[in-house]
């Protein structure tokens, strides 16, 4: 038995080393079953697989390997600052799911001047409302300086009564540079809590984050009501969201809905809420979509990223 | 030179052509007496602005630690001469015959002597109006010596109550406060130092040294600070006040020298060290009791973990009271009163008397229309096409681009506030509007058709 035990082990070191060169995340390796087995993480902090944040959508999930890690930084990217509802709606979504799983935990989001006057300050009563996030739990960082805003965030890893941070800013500031991000990225793993870096109106550019998603808004989901759908109606907000980047490299757009009552994230049902085009009379040959692709923008902006 | 006060510039000009005139600047004068009470604290936090020329130092209890009041007076004398001004003190027990020994120049009057040194001075000692000092000498009474023992009932028929106010106060038969022009600090530890203190680190670990000598302070009343100040005395007379608060009571070296370390980091340049500073200071000025708390013998927090008071107290050092906020639900219909954003170290008492939290918990509970997640600091005005008028808009133009409403729910009627404000405010009908691309948007009409001034579109906030 305890030769088999040591076997065991080793298979499973092995599997780490493994994992390692291939860059997957090796504390997700699950111990053989039978074994007592704990994967160590830097820090001496014991890791079972929790240390995932699971969005609950299969498909972006499995793209992202698992989901997202939690004791890390993860970029939260927005095209134009018009879209800031829909980055922090998708960013609060996953704090308040983090949130869900912490018991008791609270939530603080440092935003500079600039991004809070630009796209408005949070406000809680929408919050609550739609996140389950009640005021108490909430505390809002209004941070002159990008600098400031980053020291309060380091600062802030340490605290045990959060569950997660989010930092907004907007564009592609110089100094959160490599260091910077990586300095965010040490603290959150070393303390073992999710900081989310929401930025509006910034392209990609190489941080220390190993994730970052583009958030675009998309249309709500319709409202239902026993007799089905509610023609013109605003319900579940929804957002798209692309992987810029991530451990598994797998892209992919997802369009993802947040259930307000169940606090959920679930997939867009297939239906649209509205018809873009009338079918065509046999039910085959959709009509093309209108317009010309001119150009296919995702692998130009990869490599103009450095990547 | 030969020149008196009332001159006409054009005689001391015949007298002297190469004369400098500077205007008088009552102002700078004002700055210069004040930057030289707060120099003078580092003698006694009892000082006084005394006219425009004078100040009072309250120095009881505090000669011993200059050897004695002469040497206190001595050192004074000397370092203010170094600094170039030209000192006439005057020491005795009552602030008017000190008064008086400053302007007329005696040597220390001991207590009891007052009666004996006032007697030969003029009456101009006895801080006088001069209508009133005139018309005691137009009956012959000039020195103090000739009123004093002179009934004092016709007097002050005569002359009122302020003369036989003044002599008293003079001769300390009437008690006289002087009002200091600082809070006085009721604990507070010091350091002089020979060679000026230049560097942040130094003044750091001073603060850490005076820490800890006020905790045995502290321990001994049973309380913990709340609000401390620093004061740097700078060798050339400038002082810097530094102060911090805390959103509990602290006693602790540690936190007080982590909570400076951050002001100071904040303030940077802004504390200008010069020739470096030679005295330390570190005052109590707030304290509430402490309460012990029983050590747990299983360490409640790991290693690391702080808690949440002590990085609200630094980030308030470091960035200032509004820099962390905390959402207070306020009973109001009106969107943007109905939660207000207040700093995250007020006391709930605090908050209440700021018009929030007054809600019990389970009103909170969101029962109206979804809100949405962020909100504009003012709603900024947009321009709007509506199919029908009083229908949601079909267009609209926000920050110069255009967008193309696909969705609408509403109105949501806000009426105003009639019961609390004057009437000016607009009746309010809401919609959330969705775009093209899916961004959600809460816009609001403001007033009615109908009314004399035509309705206006704003834009307020953004959903999820």
């Amino acid at each position: 038995m305890a030769a088999h035990a040591v076997a065991q082990a080793t298979l499973c070191a092995l599997r780490q080393d493994i994992a390692r060169i291939e860059g997957r995340l090796a504390e997700r390796l699950e111990p053989p079953p039978g074994t007592d087995m704990t994967v160590l993480r830097h820090g001496g902090r014991a890791f079972r697989g929790g240390d995932l944040l699971a969005t609950g959508v299969k498909a972006f999930d499995a793209a992202l390997d698992g989901g997202l890690s939690r004791g890390a930084l993860s970029e939260i990217h927005a095209v134009q600052t018009r879209d800031a509802g829909a980055s922090a709606s998708f960013t609060l979504a996953l704090a308040a799911l983090a949130m869900k799983e912490r018991q008791q935990r609270s939530l603080l989001w440092i935003g500079t001047a600039e991004i809070f006057r630009e796209a408005g300050l949070p406000y809680a009563a929408g919050l609550t409302q739609t996140f389950g996030i009640s005021p108490e739990e909430l505390l809002f960082a209004d941070a002159p300086k990008l600098a400031d805003a980053l020291w309060i965030a380091e600062e802030a890893t340490r605290l045990s009564a959060l569950a997660a941070i989010v930092i907004e800013l907007r564009g592609n500031p110089e100094r959160l540079d490599l260091t910077a991000t990586r300095r965010l990225h040490r603290r959150a793993g070393d303390a073992g809590r999710s900081v989310f870096l929401v930025r509006q109106a910034a392209f990609a550019e190489p941080t220390a984050a190993p994730v970052r998603l583009v958030v675009s808004p998309a249309p709500a989901a319709l409202r239902r009501t026993l007799t089905g759908p509610l023609e013109g109606s605003l319900g579940n907000p929804a957002f798209s969201v692309s992987i810029g980047k991530s451990r598994t490299a797998a892209g992919g757009r997802f369009l993802v809905e947040w259930n307000c009552h169940d606090l959920a994230f679930q997939e867009r049902q297939q239906t649209h809420p509205r018809r873009l085009v009338s079918l065509s009379r046999h039910g085959a040959d959709l009509a093309p979509a209108a317009g010309a692709v001119v150009a296919l923008e995702t692998a130009p902006r990869r490599a103009a990223a450095g990547r | 030179m030969r020149l008196k006060r009332g001159l006409g510039l054009a005689d001391a000009r015949a007298r002297h052509p190469d004369i400098d005139v500077v205007e008088a600047d009552a102002e700078a004068d004002r700055r210069l007496l004040v930057a030289l009470a707060d120099w003078c604290d580092r003698y006694t936090p009892l000082v006084a602005i005394e006219g425009e020329d004078g100040l009072f130092l309250d120095i009881t209890g505090c000669a011993h630690l200059f050897g004695g009041e002469a040497a206190m007076v001595a050192d004074l004398v000397r370092r203010l001469a170094e600094q170039g001004f030209d000192v006439r003190p005057g020491l005795a027990s009552t602030p008017g015959m000190a008064w008086a020994a400053a302007r007329f120049s005696l040597p220390a009057v001991e207590c009891g002597e007052e009666e004996e040194a006032l007697a030969p001075l003029p009456l101009s000692a006895l801080r006088l109006e001069p209508a009133m000092r005139s018309g005691l000498e137009s009956v012959g009474l000039r020195v103090v010596g000739s009123i004093i023992h002179a009934p004092r009932a016709p007097l002050a028929r005569r002359f009122g109550k302020v003369l036989i106010l003044r002599l008293d106060q003079a001769l300390g038969v009437v008690e006289e406060a002087i009002s200091p022009r600082l809070p006085v600090a009721f604990l507070s530890a010091e350091r002089h130092f020979a060679e000026p203190l230049l560097r942040l680190e130094d003044i750091e670990q001073t603060v850490l040294m005076l820490a800890a000598t006020l905790k045995a302070d502290l321990e001994r009343r049973g309380e913990g600070v709340r609000r401390l100040q620093l004061a740097l005395f700078r060798v050339d007379g400038a002082v810097n006040r530094i102060a911090v608060g805390t959103s509990r009571p602290m006693r602790e070296p540690g936190p007080i020298g982590r909570l400076f370390h951050e002001r100071l980091t904040a303030l940077g340049e802004r504390i200008d060290a010069g020739y470096g500073f030679d005295l330390v200071r570190l005052g109590v000025l707030a304290a509430t009791p402490f309460e012990d708390d029983q050590a747990d013998l299983v360490a409640s927090a790991p290693d690391g973990e702080e808690d949440m008071a002590f990085f609200t107290d630094r980030v308030r050092a470091r960035l200032g009271e509004g820099a962390l906020l905390r959402p207070v639900m306020v009973e109001s219909h009106v969107p943007e009163q109905a939660v207000r954003n207040v700093p995250a170290a007020l006391e709930p008492k605090q908050v209440v008397a700021a018009g929030g939290g007054a809600l019990p918990a389970p009103d909170t509970e969101i029962r109206h229309a979804e809100r949405p997640i962020r909100l504009f600091q003012r709603p900024e005005p947009v321009e709007v096409t509506a199919e029908v008028p009083e229908g949601p808009p079909a267009h609209f133009r926000w920050r110069r681009a255009a967008y193309r409403v696909v969705r609408a729910e509403g109105p949501e009627r806000i009426a105003p506030e009639w019961w609390l404000d004057d009437g000016e405010t607009r009746t309010r009908d809401y919609f959330r509007v969705e775009d093209m691309e899916g961004r959600r948007f809460w816009l609001y009409r403001q007033g009615l058709y109908g009314e004399a001034e035509a309705p206006r579109w704003f834009m307020q906030g953004m959903f999820a």
